[in-house]
């Protein structure tokens, strides 16, 4: 794998060979194994290094890109001949920025040596151990289980040099037999943290309380949504969590900071030292990252900005580079006593815009669906289609789970949310 | 150095049961222009090369960007320990491939004008007039052009003697405008999405006169009605429309892998299962689905796929009949096809081959009938142009569309734009509801090059295609 030091002859290459007024040069890098598995049987397994090494390029105002996947004199050479040259034929940007200076970065600590140091003997006795117990329950298994070391290295013009490393082990996994399906998956940046025998009682314990799924009325629905499916929504509420395109008047955020837009459980923060959550040491082009209040009680307090836009502006450039969604202390056993009758999701699934303006969404759920009533699970049901708005869906927050880690960059809580709008049901 | 012939007798040295190689470099150039500001000018060049070995049964794939005799060996030997480890969790008793015989052969996509030969200036001109035409517009708050244009130069050899040198090329136009007007935002736009074609294509598209129309329908479209409460309606969806249905509800669910499980975890399975071929009525009696991987101007369309399995030309539903799948080497066998029809493609060197769908387009009408003559025998009905809103769940059956333009057909006229409109349907009742297809004269083909499949993903590409088709008594509504 290609080493800091590395990266760094790269940026001093570039800086004595550049001519232009300015530069940003970024170098990512990897260290893949993905084993893939289905139907109880390896169906790929993949190893390899991959490297991306992108080069910009100002004259005045004019930019030019070129990326390549080696380090050589001789690629580097062809970076910057080709980028020089687009920018030369390029037009001028109105909306030119120069490169970041020198920051003092945040330490974070996304690096762990026992993530590195698994080996492919070691995945694929987990794999046979996972299957084993499909098979134990005549079930077919398919998933995929992976690790990754990943570095990332940014060096400007202006002064910026920045490397960080990171690990990370994901383990996914879905379980089917006839007509009951269901799903668990994982992500850590310390593979000793991850506990595999555990995600298989999780999986046997989801599969075990469904079994074949009967058809009900779509509706306005309670309902429990499980820590997967709320990371997932939070993936496309960030998706259009944009500051300009709000300003602008494309989406429903606009003219809504600092007001009460999201139900006033409602907390969405990033952190750099949380102590399980990946975080980043900067952000795209350089910017130092912070820790950032993005919602506080349901009140929009920042959203994602460029760099040039935040200097337009007069604010901040951000991003979120991990999730964490403030939790309660409902267990879900005391959320379905809660309210008459509702169901429980496992996950969403297919989340896509249905009207960008209003911030509403469609999607389907997916892993296996529990109705409820009368505070106990009555039987498993089929699948929903959901027509949301998504932000408006927060404000008919019931109760809340405690926030648990779902993914390396991610905790979320289980919520219970009233009058969910299931627009249609599946045949399954 | 002859990289493919070492790699290739190492791998028999090692003992492997197949193997191959692909050398693959891949050059992308993304301009991307918004309001006038060019927010990325970028040529991207990936080298490499994947080798995949296939030992008792399981695959082993490893991939580097260092073309060394020492580097190629260890990868080779890197693909093939992996292969052994697969080999300990094996698929039923093991994977067995499809018969195929080598092939010495090449093949170039055929075009006029090298869009990487084109300089950069000309095309960043065209752009910016492009979007000072729709940023003339008062309303139109936001202009956005994207062009891609990506060459893909393969060599691939395999232990059964193929030794391919494939040149692919496609170019992908996108222009966008957003109207702000009346507290709402809404877009248009033009894009056949990417098409394996020279910058002569380009050229006659005439996208400076296809702004003003795209700035004047978004502008039409914010200040547009939407429908109210669903109701079973009549829909006539153009053949840009109905590449993103197609791709969706024919297209995946008839990947072989994907009716075998293999994507259960993911992407999902389907609906169409092996039981099904050759009895389940997937459509009405005039739907002809056509897997064609050499379409001209397809982009999936190779020569060959990444089994080294000849493009090939077949009925996915013949006669409304779900009459045969899109597979791979190793997929085919296991519902007893003896030959790949070969759909197994990577993106990159780095990518592992994985089970496609092919050129896919639905068969013209054989009465003539043009889009005219079908809107003036419809009486009561929606018209929707472009891609919208999609979802489908995961086994490709229940799904809700929108689109990108639409206008209400009221006896036999466009009367009105719409907006917001969504239908929901399924398989088999959607396309069982097609009771009209315009003819052969008015065949059209739409790219798709984002199409995300596979762990770690990739994006995929193939054409799709057709004419205008009526589809009756579908539920068609207002958002919500």
């Amino acid at each position: 794998m290609i080493t800091s030091t590395d990266m760094q002859k790269a940026a001093e290459f570039i800086r004595k060979n550049v001519s232009a007024d300015d530069f940003t040069l970024s170098i990512n890098g990897s260290e893949d194994l993905l084993t893939r598995f289905a139907q109880n049987g390896i169906t790929q397994h993949i190893t390899g290094n991959k490297l991306n090494v992108n080069l910009s390029v100002s004259y005045d105002s004019k930019n030019g890109s070129a990326s390549g996947n080696n380090l050589s004199k001789d690629s580097l050479k062809y970076l910057i001949k080709t980028a020089s040259e687009m920018a030369k034929l390029n037009q001028p940007d109105p909306e030119f920025v120069r490169s970041e200076p020198a920051h003092i970065l945040p330490e974070v600590d996304n690096f762990a040596q026992n993530t590195a140091e698994i080996t492919v003997e070691e995945i694929v006795s987990n794999i046979s151990l996972c299957v084993k117990n499909a098979e134990s329950k005549n079930a077919k298994l398919s998933g995929i289980s992976q690790k990754h070391i990943y570095d990332t290295f940014l060096a400007t013009k202006s002064g910026f040099e920045g490397f960080d490393r990171s690990t990370q082990f994901s383990h996914s996994m879905t379980m089917k037999r006839e007509g009951v399906e269901t799903k668990v998956s994982r992500s850590v940046k310390d593979h000793g943290r991850f506990n595999m025998q555990g995600m298989i009682e999780k999986l046997n314990s989801q599969f075990d309380s469904l079994n074949n799924p009967v058809q009900i009325n779509k509706g306005h629905i309670p309902v429990i949504l499980r820590p997967a499916a709320v990371l997932n929504w939070l993936h496309y509420l960030i998706w259009t969590f944009d500051r300009r395109t709000a300003d602008e008047g494309h989406t429903p955020f606009t003219d809504q900071i600092g007001k009460q837009f999201f139900g006033k459980d409602f907390t969405f923060r990033s952190r750099l030292d949380d102590p399980d959550l990946a975080a980043s040491k900067f952000l795209g082009g350089g910017v130092p990252a912070e820790n950032v209040d993005w919602i506080v009680n349901g009140v929009l307090k920042n959203m994602s900005a460029t760099r040039y836009y935040a200097k337009q502006k007069n604010l901040k450039a951000l991003r979120p580079y991990n999730i964490i969604v403030d939790g309660g202390d409902t267990a879900e056993e005391e959320m379905m006593k809660m309210v008459d009758r509702g169901v429980i999701i496992n996950n969403f699934w297919y989340i896509r815009p249905t009207d960008r303006k209003t911030g509403e969404w469609t999607g389907l759920s997916r892993d296996g669906v529990l109705y409820f009533e009368d505070g106990k699970i009555q039987k498993s049901v089929t699948n929903f289609r959901w027509n949301e708005i998504l932000h408006d869906a927060t404000k008919r927050i019931l109760a809340m789970g405690p926030s648990v880690q779902q993914e390396y960059y991610a905790k979320v809580p289980t919520l219970l949310i009233d009058d969910f709008n299931f627009v249609d049901v599946t045949t399954f | 150095m002859d990289f493919l012939s070492l790699a290739m007798d190492t791998a028999k040295s090692l003992g492997a049961d197949y193997a191959d190689i692909r050398i693959q470099k891949s050059y992308t150039e993304m301009i991307y222009l918004r309001n006038l500001s060019l927010k990325n000018t970028s040529l991207n060049e990936i080298y490499g090369y994947g080798i995949r070995v296939f030992k008792d049964g399981a695959w082993g794939f490893a991939h580097n960007n260092v073309f060394t005799t020492d580097e190629v060996n260890k990868t080779v030997k890197k693909a093939f320990a992996i292969a052994k480890e697969s080999g300990r969790v094996k698929y039923d008793n093991g994977l067995v491939l499809a018969h195929e015989r080598g092939y010495i052969d090449s093949y170039k996509t055929p075009y006029c004008v090298d869009p990487f030969g084109v300089p950069l200036s000309e095309k960043v001109e065209l752009m910016m007039e492009v979007n000072k035409t729709m940023l003339n517009y008062a309303e139109i708050k936001l202009a956005v052009f994207m062009l891609e244009c990506r060459k893909d130069e393969k060599l691939f050899a395999s232990t059964l003697g193929s030794r391919l040198d494939i040149q692919t090329v496609y170019i992908e136009p996108t222009i966008t405008a957003t109207a702000v007007a009346e507290g709402d935002s809404q877009s248009r736009t033009y894009s056949h999405g990417g098409q394996a074609k020279g910058w002569e294509w380009i050229q006659g598209l005439n996208l400076t006169e296809r702004a003003v129309q795209v700035a004047e329908e978004a502008i039409l479209k914010v200040r547009a009605d939407s429908l109210g409460a669903e109701e079973r309606k009549t829909l006539l969806l153009d053949p840009n429309h109905m590449a993103l249905t197609m791709h969706e509800s024919v297209g995946h669910p008839t990947e072989l892998d994907r009716v075998l499980g293999w994507e259960a975890d993911f992407a999902g399975i389907s609906f169409a299962t092996p039981e099904k071929l050759g009895n389940y009525q997937y459509g009405s009696k005039i739907v002809n689905f056509v897997a064609d991987n050499t379409l001209e101007g397809g982009i999936a369309t190779a020569g060959y796929d990444d089994d080294g399995v000849p493009n090939q030309k077949w009925y996915i539903i013949k006669d409304g009949i779900l009459n045969e799948y899109g597979n791979t080497r190793a997929t085919a066998p296991l519902i007893g096809n003896k030959m790949s029809r070969g759909c197994n493609r990577a993106t990159n060197y780095f990518d592992f081959p994985i089970n496609r769908i092919p050129n896919l387009y639905l068969e013209p009408g054989k009465e003539k009938l043009s889009p005219a003559e079908l809107i003036a025998d419809t009486e009561d009905g929606v018209y929707i142009e472009g891609r919208g809103s999609f979802s489908i769940d995961q086994h490709r059956e229940n799904f809700q569309f929108g689109g990108d333009m639409f206008w209400e057909i009221k006896n036999g006229k466009k009367v009105r734009p719409l907006k917001k409109i969504l239908y929901k349907s399924n398989n088999p009742e959607f396309w069982n509801s097609v009771d009209a297809i315009c003819d052969e004269r008015f065949f059209q083909t739409f790219g798709v090059t984002n199409c995300g499949k596979g762990q770690p993903g990739q994006r995929g590409r193939m054409t799709h295609g057709g004419t205008l088709a009526r589809f009756r008594d579908i539920r068609v509504g207002g958002s919500q």
